[in-house]
């Protein structure tokens, strides 16, 4: 069985919302990691605000933690009792380097077209 | 877009899926097109992207999941739109020769280590690992019930700061706008050999015109036209398909004469619709651009002018339509007064068509008002 694809979020948009077992992709500064626990947190700025992300490392464990660099991520969602959305990760990759501007930007026009051809069929099928 | 795809339920005739450049093309689809696109009635393993006929594709995305078999790899590649399964195919030169134990000559040794350190590279790029960007090229298979690619090329991309995923998600919306969601303008269905060729005719007639148009050309030779890169391969595309039995020397020699043969008919297409035309004065194979004939234009507009000058009432009807309307002025030149005129004064065969168009002209100009059906007035 292959797993769903991991569809792109902007790490200010994984909240309380996003259905558990949704499989997502996103990115943020690894701002620590706690290898105890198996746990890593990315943070990201948006807005001048900081968001952040919980991440579950177990499945990509033993794995080099640059504090302060950029990762990508692609995991599950889960929701666990008395804490927020965690992301199961299956890859994380320290992607440093990368022009986070630009990926949002094509994160965005990405979603543009699947939204004009969701609308254009509306329309056909109305 | 595929649950639209009512409209091309009927898909088109094999025979014309070459003309379609996705066809021949490595389609880039995104891996959820891939996965819902319909497959073809005809031919099991062609697929249709809106109307397009796809025969292979081309992915690129992370390798989510990865399983070894005997001879090749199954690997899940995921696009952030969908996951499909690439069976890649273990290198077999890798495998199998072993490159110690030649007898060597100096210059044998550099070929082998160049050949050690090309299988290195292919290995290197081959052997994936989940989390590594690949790209994968090949056709689409069914298996299971499954959707797959059988890559017939794949490679691991080294993409440490996401570069050429990022271009790649900026080129296929694009490339999905200009290409893939635009349907193909295939020949119409049943078409014999000479409605292929009708089609090519058509096809150039309107590549000339606007060749003609837009470079303000006033007076051309069909073999000047010939020799324009951008019409010719327009329909020496088309005509190959008819000269694969005949042999090669014979063929272009047909081939060119076929293309003269084409130009003719459109250009005779031109001169029907009054776009082009001749003059008894000049050489035969000299054709006139109607709407940039400068003189023509003018000798028109001024047997209107002429006509309008003098006001009279040409008959009793006229007398009592410029009563009932209490008009001032004239109703203007009657359509063959002025082609009259301009035959005597100008073109003794100019054709109506050609008239009607220069009237056309004149008008969108505001240099003539059309005052009522066939007559004109300027002032």
């Amino acid at each position: 069985m292959l797993p769903s694809a991991g569809v792109y979020y902007f790490p200010w948009e994984i909240n309380s919302s996003v259905p558990e077992g949704e499989a997502l992709r996103t990115f943020g500064r690894l701002c620590c990691y706690d290898l105890a626990r198996s746990k890593a947190v990315l943070t990201a700025q948006h807005h001048s605000t900081q968001y952040q992300v919980s991440v579950d490392t177990e499945f990509v464990e033993p794995f080099q933690a640059q504090l302060g660099s950029l990762y990508m991520l692609l995991g599950e969602v889960e929701h666990r009792e008395g804490e927020g959305p965690i992301v199961k990760a299956r890859i994380l990759t320290c992607v440093e380097g990368m022009n986070v501007p630009l990926l949002e930007r094509a994160i965005q026009e990405q979603r543009k077209y699947f939204n004009e051809r969701q609308e254009q069929m509306g329309k056909s099928t109305s | 877009m595929q649950s639209e795809s009512k409209k091309y339920e009927e898909e088109m005739p094999s025979l014309y899926w070459g003309m379609d450049p996705v066809f021949s093309a490595f389609a880039r689809l995104y891996i959820k097109d891939i996965k819902e696109m319909r497959e073809s009635k005809q031919v099991p393993g062609i697929f249709f992207y809106n109307g397009h006929p796809v025969r292979q594709v081309d992915v690129f995305g992370i390798v989510v999941q990865m399983k070894e078999r005997d001879a090749f790899y199954n690997y899940g590649v995921d696009d952030s739109t969908g996951v499909i399964n690439c069976v890649c195919w273990k290198n077999p030169m890798i495998a199998e020769t072993s490159l110690s134990g030649h007898p060597s000559t100096p210059s044998s040794v550099t070929v082998l280590e160049q050949m050690k350190k090309l299988q290195e590279m292919v290995s290197q790029k081959t052997k994936l690992e989940i989390g590594d960007v690949v790209r994968v090229r090949g056709h689409i298979r069914t298996y299971r019930q499954q959707r797959e690619i059988q890559a017939s090329c794949f490679y691991k991309v080294d993409d440490p700061v996401c570069d050429v995923q990022i271009s790649r998600m900026l080129e296929l919306p694009c490339l999905y706008r200009e290409v893939y969601d635009k349907p193909f303008q295939g020949p119409e269905e049943g078409q014999s050999d000479l409605e292929g060729q009708n089609f090519s005719i058509n096809m150039l007639h309107e590549k000339v015109k606007g060749f003609l148009l837009e470079n303000k050309i006033q007076t051309f030779y069909q073999q000047e036209l010939e020799t324009i890169d951008i019409l010719v391969p327009l329909i020496s595309h088309h005509l190959l398909h008819s000269f694969l039995p005949i042999q090669v020397k014979s063929k272009i020699d047909a081939s060119s004469r076929r293309i003269h043969n084409v130009f003719k008919e459109a250009i005779k297409m031109l001169q029907e619709k009054g776009l082009v035309f001749q003059k008894p004065s000049s050489s035969k194979d000299l054709y006139h651009v109607t709407d940039h004939d400068k003189e023509l234009l003018k000798v028109t507009l001024d047997v209107i002018k002429e006509d309008c000058r003098k006001p009279r009432l040409k008959s009793f009807l006229h007398a009592w339509l410029h009563f009932l309307f209490s008009a001032d002025a004239e109703k203007g030149c009657h359509f063959l007064h002025v082609l009259s005129c301009v035959r005597q004064s100008y073109n003794p065969s100019l054709a109506e068509v050609v008239m009607h168009r220069v009237l056309e002209l004149l008008e969108s100009n505001s240099d003539v008002v059309s005052t009522m059906e066939g007559y004109y007035m300027a002032f």
